[in-house]
């Protein structure tokens, strides 16, 4: 395997890396998941550095990526702090409750409600009975909740 | 001590005792102040202490000076006299003078203040040579005219305040004022002490600020407010013409300084004369230039009269009169010194005796020579005093308000120190100085008694609430009659003999301008030396001219004499209506109107024995022995000889070899003064019909009926006319009557305008409104400068103001455009972020496809 082709390898698992991590920030409002995105798309920079480092035979990339690493811990405990202080607030981990810093004026963003299915208007389909009709027990439908 | 050493130790230290006073004062006052009224009354000490210290080292510099000053004239036998100074440098507060030697071309040698003469330039001034100098150094000069100032001020100043510490007692600003007073006596001080036109610029600023600050002390009164407001205002008018004067004459003569300074800031007379000497004999080296700064009233300028004439002397002689006239209440810009009248009595006092008023005359009496050269200004000078002097005493004859009368007194009297000023004879110098002095007692004194009738009478000073206070105020009508006596120029008090002093100078002026147009046809003028040097020192009048001077010094001397009639008129009118007369005390005073107490009676005495005494003190009394010939040998104006200004310059060749006493102006002055004196006491001693006899007849009440239809109507009841009337219809000639009846009428109707108008005029009115001179400046300044500033104002509102919100507002429009994308979500920043991103990538594609 030259040189080249390797050097593809590596930029390949980096950038599918990033993306993934890319994605997953922009579609995910868990906050814990946005923030190990955010690792995600880290660890795809530093792969990719990595390979760069290694074609061009220079210890830079790597230097670099121990850098960033270390930087990142860093980030972990700060972020990880920090969603842990907003959720001891709210008791959510979801990121547009917390969207205050926006101008003045404009409307805040709320999810649209889902309608909530009530219970009578379920229409469960029925079936003729046949044979025996089962043996319910009573006390054991007073303990279990409905499946 | 020796006495140079003692005038160097007391110069700095006569104004930094009450500056010192005044800070510990305002640092200490709002503390002591809380702690109750009985600690309050200690918060004078520090200021009354100062001023006294203040006041004993003046006394002590004049007897100093004095002994200098005789010493240094017993010890030149040399025949000119360039006079006493000693200048004391403290320290340069500023000195641009090397800037100018740097960027002067002319310049040849940096290490010598030597300058070579440009060949084929003319060179008229100093100013001209390179020492074009701006060295400001604060130092203070000791000579005669400013010891004589020094020592007046303080004492005034201390008895001021020693009766202020009763007069103020109880008031909320207690402290404040005395930190006040304070600060006004080290201006004052200053002021009179500084020897250099920017400092003096300085301090005569302070003075303003400090009466601004005292005349509006009771600031929550509106009135007071308002007349310090006036008092500053006015005030800034003759500033402007001043510093414009300094402008002036710093271009003219190169220097502010009033001394002579070495290159190297050493005022050292006899180092300054050796050079001066040293480059005089060897003139065609370096003409003109000395080496020496020469100040704008050095010895060396003085010595040989080096003062520029022509249009230039007079501007700056006129700016400078315009400062003056502001800072001294002259006649277009008097208007503030009545109602600074606004302020606490103790105020009035200072300001008209001692401190502020007294500012504008000293500095016309220091800058004499300058006005030596310019006689055009000089006669302005005396017509402005002299106007003054007339108009303020008629309007003080009709004022009902004690302190207002004493205030249109003070101007008036302050014209007549401008007129003596302007009469541009020694004499007329130290008479107006004279003047200046012996006022100051009585004035003070006049004030102090209206201070000490106002505490009585709680608070009320117009006369016509109370009357006949002898009895109930002995102390107080006794110091009050002394000062009416002196203000009036009653012999022997000491308004006699400054008053007199002053109309002797404007008569001397007089014979000396007979004495020029006489010696210029006079072929043998060039045999007496002194003669001659006088009528060359009027060369550039022409003959014309020089008749014109002296017919309008010749009015001005029966003017001053007719002022000197309203003034006894004046002062004993309100005497009068004070003191004599029934009994009668406002409700304001409640049942304790009563006596002052001793820390107000006593200043009163002592001024009182200063009014009585101080003219024959200042006259010398070992003269009297001599017999009335000796009279003129006036201690005061040899002790004011001496001072550099008087000594040297223009007005050293007028200084008189003989003393001589003008019996007849001094008879003529007294009888005109018994006359106003007896006028005023016949009028207002007993019953007052008189009065409203004379009220009426100024009132021109028989012109006004003339112009009333009722009278007319009225006629036919007379008897006589009504049988002629009844008659003439008897006869059937009844169209007779209604055809003069008719005529009567359009008469009187053509009459009427005129008539009413003089109704609104009449002597009487204008008296009592002042002229209208604030309403007429009211009409003409006022209220055109309103609406102007009105007109900028929306200028700065709308215009000005406008192009600035305009522009602040557009970064924000341009902001608001943007303002819905920031929206608060951390996942639409995160996208915005990717596409920006993504945005940068395909640009750097294309372009690199490109």
């Amino acid at each position: 395997m030259n040189e080249t082709s390797l050097l593809f390898n590596y930029l390949s698992v980096g950038a599918i890396l990033f993306a993934l991590g890319l994605v997953g920030f922009l579609v995910r409002r868990n906050m814990i998941l946005m923030f190990l995105c955010a690792e995600m798309m880290l660890q795809g920079v530093s792969v990719s550095l990595i390979g760069w480092g290694r074609y061009h035979a220079d210890w830079g990339g790597q230097m670099l990526v121990i850098f960033m690493i270390t930087v990142a811990a860093c980030e972990a405990g700060i972020g990880l702090a920090l969603i842990l202080m907003l959720a001891q607030r709210t008791g959510k981990l979801d990121s547009t409750v917390w969207q205050d810093l926006r101008e003045e004026g404009l409307p805040a963003y709320v999810d649209r409600e889902v309608p909530e299915e009530r219970a009578e208007e379920q229409v469960w389909p029925t079936l003729t009975p046949a044979g025996r009709r089962p043996e319910i027990d009573l006390e054991e439908l007073s303990h279990r909740s409905r499946v | 001590m020796d006495n140079s050493r003692f005038i160097d130790f007391a110069l700095p230290l006569i104004p930094a005792l009450p500056l010192a006073a005044a800070i510990l004062t305002a640092l200490v006052g709002p503390w002591v102040a809380r702690l109750g009224a009985r600690w309050q009354a200690l918060l004078a000490t520090p200021v009354i202490a100062a001023l006294a210290a203040s006041c004993l080292l003046s006394l002590q510099l004049v007897y100093k000076v004095d002994f200098e000053q005789r010493d240094l004239a017993a010890g030149t036998a040399s025949e000119i006299h360039t006079g006493y100074e000693r200048v004391v440098t403290l320290w340069t507060w500023a000195d641009v003078s090397s800037a100018y030697e740097l960027k002067d071309p002319v310049k040849q040698d940096q290490t010598d203040l030597d300058v070579k003469r440009l060949p084929g330039k003319v060179y008229p001034l100093d100013f001209d040579l390179g020492l074009k100098d701006l060295q400001i150094a604060v130092a203070l000069r000791a000579d005669a005219l400013t010891a004589m100032m020094l020592g007046m001020v303080t004492f005034v100043s201390t008895l001021v305040a020693i009766f202020a510490a009763g007069y103020m007692a109880g008031d909320r600003g207690y402290w404040r004022f005395f930190a006040y007073i304070g600060l006004f006596v080290f201006s004052m001080t200053m002021l009179v002490s500084v020897s250099n036109f920017v400092l003096l610029y300085v301090f005569w600023e302070a003075v303003g600020v400090c009466s601004y600050l005292l005349i509006g002390f009771w600031y929550e009164k509106p009135a007071a407010a308002a007349a310090g407001m006036k008092a500053f205002l006015v005030n800034r008018v003759g500033d402007f013409g001043f510093a414009i004067a300094l402008f002036l004459i710093w271009t003219t003569y190169g220097s502010l300084n009033f001394h002579d300074t070495l290159a190297n800031g050493s005022t050292d007379q006899e180092a300054i004369e050796q050079v001066v000497a040293a480059r005089q004999s060897d003139a065609d080296a370096a003409p003109g230039n000395s080496g020496v700064v020469r100040g704008v009233l050095g010895k060396s300028r003085l010595v040989r009269n080096d003062y520029v004439a022509g249009p230039i002397a007079v501007w700056i002689c006129l700016l400078l009169l315009l400062g003056a006239c502001g800072k001294s209440a002259q006649f277009p810009l008097h208007v503030w010194l009545p109602d600074a009248m606004e302020g606490p009595t103790p105020v009035s006092a200072l300001i008209h005796a001692a401190t502020m008023v007294t500012a504008g005359v000293y500095m016309v009496a220091r800058c004499s020579p300058l006005f030596a050269a310019a006689p055009e200004a000089q006669l302005m000078v005396a017509v402005i005093g002299a106007f003054t002097a007339l108009l303020a005493g008629l309007i003080a004859l009709t004022q009902y308000d004690l302190k207002r009368v004493l205030a249109y007194s003070t101007v008036s009297q302050l014209g007549y120190m401008f007129l003596a000023l302007g009469t541009g004879l020694f004499a007329g110098v130290t008479g107006g100085m004279f003047h200046l002095f012996t006022h100051a007692f009585f004035k003070a004194l006049l004030f102090l008694g209206a201070g000490s009738v106002m505490h009585a009478m709680g608070g009320v000073i117009d006369m016509r609430r109370f009357g006949g206070l002898r009895r109930l105020m002995p102390y107080t009508y006794a110091t009050f009659l002394i000062g009416c006596l002196a203000l009036s120029g009653i012999f022997p008090l000491a308004g006699f003999w400054s008053k007199d002093s002053i109309l002797g100078a404007v008569h001397d002026k007089v014979h000396q301008l007979d004495h020029v147009i006489e010696g210029r046809h006079d072929p043998h003028i060039g045999e007496h030396r002194e003669s001659a040097a006088l009528v060359q020192s009027f060369a550039s009048l022409t003959e014309g001219q020089l008749t014109a001077y002296r017919g309008i010094y010749q009015i001005l001397y029966y003017s001053a004499l007719f002022t000197a009639f309203l003034t006894a008129f004046y002062a004993f009118r309100a005497f009068c209506l004070t003191f004599h007369g029934e009994e009668q005390i406002p409700d304001e005073a409640g049942h304790h109107a009563h006596e002052s107490p001793p820390v107000m009676v006593v200043p009163l005495a002592i001024l009182a024995v200063c009014a009585a005494a101080a003219g024959i003190w200042a006259m010398g009394s070992e003269n009297f022995a001599g017999g009335i010939r000796h009279w003129g040998e006036n201690n005061f104006s040899d002790f004011l000889s001496h001072t550099p200004s008087l000594a040297a310059g223009g007005l050293a060749n007028t200084i008189p070899a003989t003393h001589e006493f003008h019996l007849s102006v001094a008879g003529l002055s007294t009888l005109v003064a018994l006359a106003g004196m007896g006028l005023a006491l016949y009028l207002y001693m007993g019953e007052r019909s008189e009065v409203s006899l004379l009220e009426r007849l100024f009132k021109l009440e028989g012109a006004q009926k003339l112009a009333d239809p009722q009278w007319i109507a009225q006629l036919e009841r007379v008897g006589w006319i009504g049988v002629v009337t009844r008659t003439l219809r008897g006869a059937g000639l009844g169209f007779l009557v209604t055809l003069v009846g008719l005529i009567l009428g359009v008469v009187s109707l053509i009459l009427a305008l005129p008539l009413l108008l003089l109704s609104y005029i009449t002597p009487h009115k204008l008296s009592a409104n002042k002229f209208y001179f604030d309403e007429i400046y009211d009409v003409l300044f006022v209220t055109p400068l309103r609406w102007l500033s009105l007109f900028f104002y929306w200028i700065d509102r709308w215009l000005v103001d406008g192009l600035v919100n305009f522009t602040a507002s557009v970064p924000p429009a341009i902001g608001s455009l943007m303002r819905g994308l920031q929206g608060g979500l951390v996942q639409f920043y995160a996208v915005a972020m990717v596409l920006g991103v993504l945005i940068l990538i395909a640009a750097r594609l294309l372009l690199a496809a490109g």
